[in-house]
């Protein structure tokens, strides 16, 4: 089996990754495991892989082209992070607060339906906890340091910042790092790229999509179609909540681990 | 130079064409540039019909038996008819579509271009804003004279007026009045040095407008007196009773009340780009302002941060530029916000906002989302669409995406090729209502006109090429016909020359011998025995002419044309053989191996004239005993073989005189081998092959072509470089 695996130096250079997308499209690869970094851009890419009859397995987002066919997708529950999200909010709050929502990024539908579950959980079960700051986000740094600093100024007494981007978190994470704040917010992420940084006082928790499953069953799910075997259309995977108690459990440790060697892990993964 | 009968019929008959297509040529150019050519001409806005027009500038469209130009852009022109019409008047009924601006007609016009004054000609609009008539010269710049007050109650949108403006000579007359049957306001004006032709068209200035019923006639000089008559009535005060009916303008009130709009207008209002982040989970309520960058099928308002969706909103009827403010409820989407049970209110009017020029890459993006966009792309599929729409497909770099256009003005849908290149200007729109998750983004056009043709399809279409590979091989087959036809005729023109001295020596030299031969005999007979000198020297003459005559009759033999088909080819050398051999003891032998095949002529022609040579170089020098003639056909090749018994000859020694070189020419001048076996006392033996055609297919026809082209250069250099004694 040869496995082609690539992805581009930048989240968000989307060229870069239809371009990815195309060569595999253009070669004699018999399946495409592809975790989107933009929703809309690579449908016509997508389309056409499925049209040369290439098994396709979406994984993390999704996108909008109905599943079926040679498209399957092993998605992260996005709206269960969203509840976790609020949740634990409202346990650090105890139901009663400020929050600021940042990284809102509509080129991920993921996160856009994370936020979309976040707000409505909150507005249903807690009332007393408002969303004082919403603000879009990018993979783009200086942006989403200037919006962390903006979003601090303009509300010295916010409880908790709820970062839908790990790249808002960690600017989040370093701005309150050299911030003169008496109580700085609390900072709940979602998806970092490694072992969550919990020596930051700030980082309360973060919620983390099992991205080694992910990989896992999507060749597996491939090999499946290749041999005529039936599966299934679409797949979702909890995310989990990751806080300092439980980080150091094997299973988050497993999630977290950065080796994806085969034989390093109980299970191989190709994203 | 004496022509024949034949000849001079040719000559007459090819001066005639020529004569008559000379006539031709000069009448439809006559007609071309005809002052009157298609007039009177009446519109087909009714039937849906407006392909003759072409547009400069504008949005329009065609709807309900209307012309209309949905935009305020300056100067926006729709144009046809000929460039030749002189003298001819236009008439139509004009509705404005904003008290401010003007609309009106074109006459004599050329030259057009996008562009407020970009064209050469004179109009003739009516205008609200200082309730007037207007009559002027454009040359690429705008020289008016205007008449104020045109109707007694004023010059208002959205209502019918009938306007006409006439040409004659150098005198330009236009009149205005509220309907057709009131008496209009006139103004006539004399342009020493005018503009003396051209075409007509629509024009709007600042303001939309509609157009219908249009009228271009042919006029005489009794239609421009009457018509500077009615500019003369105009002076006297008789009151008009122009159609006041704006019941079927709800908007107008609207329209006369936006200054009033502007005072009372919501002072919290927002960026459209913040409608994003409103709240998904309690539903709130917005203001925005913005312009209308569409208004069909939905509406679309964009401001410097984005733009917004309103779907089913109340208020007056909007076209693209208005400027307005819109409060409803938001609900925020990934990339753009909707504003429903959303009230409209107009500022005031303006040119529409222009495209951002963007790649269908970054519109894929979604961050243009619900903008106005321009972007290029080829044509891959075009079709009709629901409710009366046009649906294009197309693909750029990586991506593809979709364009909607209503049917509008014109055959949009023919005139679009595919693999053509367009730049469309648009409404760029994510929603998968519209792009149904097949495209990442779907185009919704105003008008047919936001689509601009840059480059047609390429000529090396799959289509193309094999229609030029098509013709190639069709031209290719015609030119071989008619080669063959023309070596035909000329070979046929040889057979007939030789046929004719073949003639010529019977009748003439063979007659004379045997004359002669007769005259000495009788000379002879009656010479007394007693002069034996005279007796040998008459018998020798007796058998000098006896020879010559029998040269003359082989000669003769030779000449003389034969049937040269294929199939008798053996038949016409075994007949040579027999009259050359007459009165002696050869025997004579034919036989044919193979199948039988058409040979073309010229290889036919050929074999036979080498037999000839053979067989009389056999009766003559060779005393053979039996003389054997046998045809050979194989697949490609077919093989004549000429052999005897005689004394044969040294191979290698002095032919001079047996003519083998001429056989070997003529042998070469088909590509055929030449072979002569002899030895002394063993007879001569000669083979000549000569390859045969294949049967011309659509794969062997380029080798054949090939082939015969190498053949006429080789017979061609041969000729030029050969002894012509070779041939005789």
């Amino acid at each position: 089996v040869v496995v082609y695996w690539n992805a581009p130096t930048s989240e968000d250079d989307i060229e870069g990754q239809v371009t990815l997308v195309e060569r595999v499209v253009s070669a004699d690869y018999q399946g495409l495991v592809l975790a989107p970094d933009q929703a809309l851009a690579l449908i016509t890419p997508v389309r056409r892989a499925l049209s040369r009859g290439i098994a396709t397995v979406i994984i993390g987002s999704p996108l909008p082209i109905p599943a079926g066919g040679n498209l399957s997708y092993i998605l992260n529950d996005e709206e269960e992070g969203g509840r976790l999200a609020a949740q634990r909010v409202a346990r650090l709050l105890h139901d009663r607060g400020s929050v600021a929502l940042l990284g809102i990024n509509p080129d991920v539908s993921g996160i856009m339906i994370r936020a979309r579950s976040f707000e409505q959980t909150l507005a249903r079960n807690y009332p007393d906890i408002h969303i004082v700051e919403k603000r879009m986000g990018s993979f783009n740094v200086p942006h989403e340091q200037q919006v962390v600093q903006e979003t601090l100024t303009d509300n010295p007494n916010l409880d908790v910042i709820v970062a839908l981007m790990w790249t808002t978190a960690h600017e989040t994470l370093s701005a309150l790092d050299t911030s003169p704040q008496g109580h700085p917010p609390k900072v709940i992420g979602f998806d970092p790229g490694a072992r969550p940084p919990f020596h930051e006082q700030c980082l309360d928790s973060v919620i983390l999509q099992d991205t080694r499953a992910m990989g896992q069953q999507a060749v597996e799910l491939i090999h499946a179609r290749l041999l005529g075997q039936s599966v299934p259309e679409l797949v979702s995977l909890s995310p989990k909540l990751i806080t300092r108690e439980n980080v150091d459990s094997p299973e988050v440790r497993q999630m977290t681990a950065l080796d994806w060697r085969p034989g390093r892990q109980s299970r191989s993964a190709v994203p | 130079v004496t022509f024949l009968p034949s000849q001079r019929l040719r000559i007459l008959v090819g001066s005639l064409l020529c004569v008559l297509l000379v006539l031709a040529l000069v009448g439809a150019r006559a007609y071309l540039d005809s002052p009157r050519r298609g007039l009177p001409y009446r519109d087909s806005f009714a039937k849906g019909n407006a392909d003759e027009w072409k547009a400069f500038g504008g949005a329009w469209e065609l709807a309900d038996g209307v012309m209309g130009n949905d935009s305020d852009e300056r100067g926006a022109k729709l144009v046809t008819g000929s460039p030749y019409w002189r003298d001819y008047s236009i008439e139509g009924d004009i509705k404005l579509l904003d008290s401010s601006g003007d609309a009106g007609l074109v006459i004599r016009s050329s030259d057009e271009e996008e562009g407020v004054d970009a064209y050469s000609g004179y109009y003739a609009g009516i205008r609200t804003q200082d309730n007037s008539l207007a009559l002027g010269r454009a040359e690429h710049g705008w020289a008016e004279v205007s008449q104020l007050n045109a109707t007694p109650r004023g010059i208002r949108p959205f209502q019918w007026y009938h306007l006409r403006l006439l040409a004659y000579g150098c005198q330009i007359v236009a009149t205005a009045a509220a309907s057709s049957q009131a008496i209009p306001t006139s103004i006539a004006i004399t342009d020493r040095d005018c503009i003396s032709s051209g075409r007509v068209g629509l024009r709007s200035y600042s303001s939309g407008g509609f157009w219908r019923n249009i009228v271009v006639r042919p006029i005489t000089h009794q239609d421009l007196v009457d018509a500077t008559a009615d500019a003369s009535r105009r002076e006297s005060p008789e009151a008009e009773n122009p159609n006041t009916d704006d019941s079927e303008f709800p908007g107008l009130h609207n329209l006369f009340q936006r200054g009033e709009a502007h005072v009372r207008s919501n002072v919290n209002v927002q960026s459209i780009g913040s409608l994003r982040l409103a709240s998904v989970a309690k539903p709130s309520t917005a203001t925005v302002r913005g312009v209308v960058i569409l208004t069909s099928p939905v509406l679309f308002v964009q401001d410097s941060t984005g733009g917004v969706y309103i779907p089913q909103p109340e208020g007056p009827p909007l076209k693209v530029g208005d400027e307005v403010e819109v409060s409803g409820e938001v609900h925020p989407g990934d990339f753009s916000s909707t504003l429903k049970h959303a009230a409209v209110q107009l500022l005031w009017a303006r040119t529409p906002m222009p495209a951002v020029s963007v790649t269908a890459s970054q519109a894929s993006t979604g961050k243009f989302d619900a903008t106005f966009v321009e972007v290029q792309g080829r044509l891959q599929t075009k079709e009709r669409g629901p409710d009366n729409t046009l649906i294009l497909d197309l693909d750029e770099g990586s991506q593809s995406f979709r364009a909607i256009v209503n049917r509008g003005r014109g055959d949009l849908l023919a005139k679009l090729k595919p693999n053509s290149i367009l730049r469309l200007r648009g409404v760029c729109v994510v929603d998968l209502a519209f792009t149904r998750s097949l495209t990442p983004f779907v185009l919704l056009l105003r008008t047919t006109e936001d689509v601009q043709v840059l480059a047609g399809p390429p000529w090396w279409s799959a289509r193309n090429i094999i229609a030029i590979g098509v013709a190639v091989i069709l031209l290719a087959l015609i030119a071989n016909f008619f080669y063959h036809r023309a070596e035909h005729w000329r070979l046929r023109a040889v057979l007939e020359e030789r046929g004719r001295l073949a003639h010529e020596i019977h009748d003439t030299l063979a007659q004379s011998f045997a004359g002669i031969g007769f005259q000495l005999q009788a000379i002879r007979n009656r010479l007394p025995e007693e002069t034996p000198t005279v007796h040998q020297q008459l018998d020798l003459a007796s058998d000098l002419v006896r020879h010559s005559h029998e040269e003359a009759r082989r000669s003769i033999a030779t000449l003389r044309p034969e049937s040269l088909e294929s199939e008798d080819l053996l038949f016409a050398l075994e007949r040579c053989a027999r009259h050359m051999v007459e009165g002696g003891a050869v025997q004579v032998i034919s036989a044919r191996d193979g199948d039988l095949r058409p040979m073309p002529l010229r290889i036919t022609d050929t074999l036979y004239r080498i037999g000839q040579e053979a067989i009389a170089n056999a009766v003559r020098h060779a005393n053979p005993k039996t003389l054997s003639i046998r045809l050979m056909y194989d697949k490609n090749v077919a093989c004549l073989l000429i052999e005897d018994d005689g004394t044969g000859f040294v191979q290698g020694g002095d032919l001079r005189g047996f003519g083998v070189r001429g056989m070997r020419n003529r042998a070469h001048s088909i590509s055929a081998s030449f072979q002569i076996q002899s030895a002394l006392g063993e007879g001569t033996r000669i083979r000549i092959a000569a390859p045969l055609p294949p049967r011309v297919t659509l794969t062997t026809w380029p080798q054949f072509l090939w082939k015969r082209f190498r053949e006429h250069r080789i017979h061609a250099q041969r000729t030029r470089n050969s002894d012509s004694h070779s041939y005789r």
